[in-house]
């Protein structure tokens, strides 16, 4: 009898495959990698606040992992760039929420969130903002919470350190960037502040986060002789304004809103950055244990002390970490398909305790972070002006 | 108060100006929008950056890369410059010349230099992301005060030193390139062209050689413009130069097409009339320019100092 060499190979191969692909399942069966979507701005100026959140979200996913992820599952990190406008965050939120991501942490601006967070709302996606700190996000729906805390709770205590360090302040001028969510609602609760201190506040002066010279607005307010000035607006823009206040001759003390909270400001001002005081939501030096494994994580990676913003995303991350441990201690997660496991994980994000590196932190029902240490840092800068850090003063 | 704003809007023209002179060059000689200026523009920034041994972020395909050696910032900007004419003669070769040999309609050119600004910015996003950059801090005047004020400590009138070097540095280029247009033989030779291409190569005139030259000029004070903008308010991106593009227009119809002079007239209508804007109508800013363009336009449509055209039957 003839044997078929062809018919051998045939056999050979299909038996390979069948092995390959039985093997295949039953391995991927206990290693699933769980997908959490990462929507931050990782291109554009709105990226010199993002790039921080990406390395946070990173860190966080190496961090849990070699914790043991969900309960033996690891987590998988799936990056999409929102780019620095509202088109870029939706087409990003859009495109994880079809990747079946589990939950989405972003985007970085409020400005942002108010346009991609319904989308999320209406698939059924939990969103944990790790930066939007405007009026009303958490009231966009149910499935909306957030880990940065809001600016009427953070902003005041900037005010309140100037005040330390320069008790004569009578005036006070402000700038913010009318076109962006944040940078209104921040200063509102600036100019409040500054009202209820009893302070005078100078006609408050507008820009749009795409200028480039402030020369008319600063010389608006220059000859009343403020001794503090607040800037609301982003890294690039507020940056740039700073410089030009200080080269025109103020002198003055000078608060940044938290869209200035970066290193990435420094390359814009400069020397000229040295000084500004802004409120923080966190502080590497708190002295808690998971704090201190985030510092120490971070800075074996980035040598140098985490950022805010860094912290939040690891914050975004760690609670949906947390919350999806205890809802597969419930009900095991393979047992739920992906709309169930979202429902069930926003239940369990909003009805949790979490210790994490901005402090012991839980949700009210609307998703609003309940937080209760608040810090305010300064900005140091080098003599040459190219190297600085936030030193914390309060 | 009116004169600080006054001084403000000399600031903000001449920034204008700077740039408009080498966009309304080529517009005098070819007849044509060179929207591709707007990206000369920015490369010019990026340039210098490079030059003076500065270091790239964490974006795009050259991240954190940095030339070996580093120039001081007046030769980097003039090397940029050089560089930045040498582009604008790629240009010219690759995308206007044979457009210019199959007698193209301005409008398609017109559309073709659009498409080419935003590939290039496009381009320079690609390779070395969107983020601000800056100059070192006093660099171009090493001890200069950041401002100077004009005026009395009562009545302050203040200019930040880079926005002088721009004032000074446009009324430089303006002259220069007033004295080469009408004094010198190559000037005159681009007046003929300018007036008639085909009678010019007719009397021995290599047009070629002059459009050639034309786009090195417009490149090079494209550049020019681009690294003191840079030093005044930072490279905020690469769509720097595609701002200035449309305003730029705007501020050479305004002048008048064609009409160095006119650029910086229309440059400096322009800057001040944003400069008195209120600063709560900070947004509508854009609009008062293009507003006053529209009327200008509707009242005398050569522009404030072109030339009007008479139909000859």
């Amino acid at each position: 009898m003839k044997i078929s060499l062809r018919k051998v190979l045939l056999s050979a191969a299909a038996l390979s495959l069948a092995t390959v692909l039985g093997l295949q399942t039953t391995v991927a069966q206990d290693v699933t990698p769980i997908d959490i979507g990462v929507a931050v701005a990782q291109t554009s100026n709105v990226a010199l606040l993002g790039q921080e959140q990406v390395i946070g979200a990173q860190l966080a996913e190496q961090f849990f992992n070699d914790r043991g992820g969900v309960n033996g599952r690891p987590i998988r990190i799936i990056l999409q760039d929102t780019a620095g406008d509202e088109a870029g965050a939706i087409n990003a939120f859009q495109t994880l929420i079809s990747a079946n991501v589990v939950g989405i942490v972003g985007p970085t601006l409020s400005q942002q969130a108010f346009s991609a967070d319904p989308l999320a709302e209406q698939a059924g996606v939990p969103v944990l903002a790790p930066s939007n700190t405007a009026r009303g996000i958490p009231q966009i729906g149910e499935f909306i919470a957030r880990v940065s805390a809001p600016v009427a709770v953070v902003a005041p205590n900037a005010v309140d350190a100037a005040l330390e360090i320069d008790p004569a302040i009578t005036t006070v001028g402000v700038f913010y960037a009318q076109n962006d969510a944040f940078a209104t609602s921040e200063t509102g609760t600036f100019q409040e502040t500054v009202t209820a201190r009893g302070l005078t506040l100078l006609p408050v002066q507008t820009f749009q986060t795409t200028d480039t010279d402030f020369s008319a607005q600063i010389t608006n307010i220059l000859p009343s002789n403020p001794q503090l000035v607040i800037v609301s607006g982003l890294a690039a823009d507020g940056g740039n304004l700073i410089k030009q206040l200080r080269e025109l001759g103020y002198q003055g003390l000078i608060i940044g809103g938290n869209g200035l909270n970066t290193a990435n400001v420094f390359p814009v001002c400069q020397a000229l950055c040295d000084g500004i005081i802004i409120a923080q939501a966190y502080s590497y030096n708190a002295d808690t244990e998971i704090n201190r494994a985030f510092v120490e994580a971070y800075t074996a990676l980035q040598s140098k002390n985490p950022p805010q913003f860094s912290a939040q995303a690891f914050t975004g991350v760690q609670v949906f970490v947390e919350a999806l441990i205890r809802l597969d201690n419930v009900i095991p997660l393979e047992n739920l398909d992906l709309a169930q496991q979202r429902a069930l994980l926003n239940n369990f994000i909003l009805t949790g305790l979490y210790d994490t590196p901005l402090g012991t932190i839980s949700f009210t029902r609307e998703g609003e972070i309940i937080q209760s240490t608040y810090y305010v840092a300064q900005i140091d800068m080098a003599d040459d002006g190219q190297s600085g850090a936030f030193t914390f003063i309060r | 108060m009116l004169a600080q704003q006054l001084a403000n809007g000399l600031a903000i023209g001449s920034v204008y100006v700077i740039f408009a002179l080498g966009y309304t060059l080529i517009f005098s000689v070819l007849g044509i929008i060179n929207f591709a200026h707007g990206a000369i523009f920015t490369l010019g920034a990026y340039f210098t950056f490079m030059l003076m041994g500065q270091q790239f972020g964490f974006n795009g395909l050259l991240a954190q890369t940095k030339l070996p050696f580093g120039l001081p910032f007046w030769v980097a900007m003039f090397v940029s410059a050089i560089l930045s004419g040498l582009v604008g003669v790629v240009l010219e070769r690759i995308i206007f010349r044979p457009l210019r040999a199959r007698k193209a309609d301005p409008l398609l050119t017109l559309v073709s230099s659009l498409g080419l600004a935003v590939a290039m910015v496009n381009i320079i996003q690609y390779l070395v992301g969107a983020e601000t950059y800056s100059y070192p801090s006093g660099v171009a005047l090493p001890g200069a005060p950041a401002a100077v004020n004009f005026g009395s400590p009562e009545a302050p009138i203040i200019i930040r030193t880079s926005q002088i070097i721009i004032i000074v540095v446009s009324f430089i280029i303006l002259i220069a390139l007033t004295l080469f247009i009408n004094n010198t033989k190559t000037g005159r030779a681009l007046r003929a062209v300018a007036e008639d291409a085909t009678t010019s190569s007719l009397m021995g005139v290599n047009t070629d050689r002059l459009i050639r030259l034309t786009f090195f000029l417009s490149g090079f004070v494209g550049g020019i413009a681009g690294t003191l903008v840079g030093l005044n308010v930072g490279i905020t991106g690469p769509y720097l130069g595609i701002a200035f593009g449309l305003k730029g227009l705007a501020v050479i119809v305004l002048g008048g097409l064609g009409s160095v002079p006119g650029a910086v007239v229309g440059g400096l209508v322009i800057g001040l009339a944003e400069a008195l804007v209120p600063s709560s109508l900070v947004s509508y800013r854009d609009a008062v320019a293009f507003a006053i363009l529209f009327i200008v336009l509707l009242i005398r449509p050569q522009g404030l100092l072109g030339r009007r055209l008479i139909q000859k039957v």
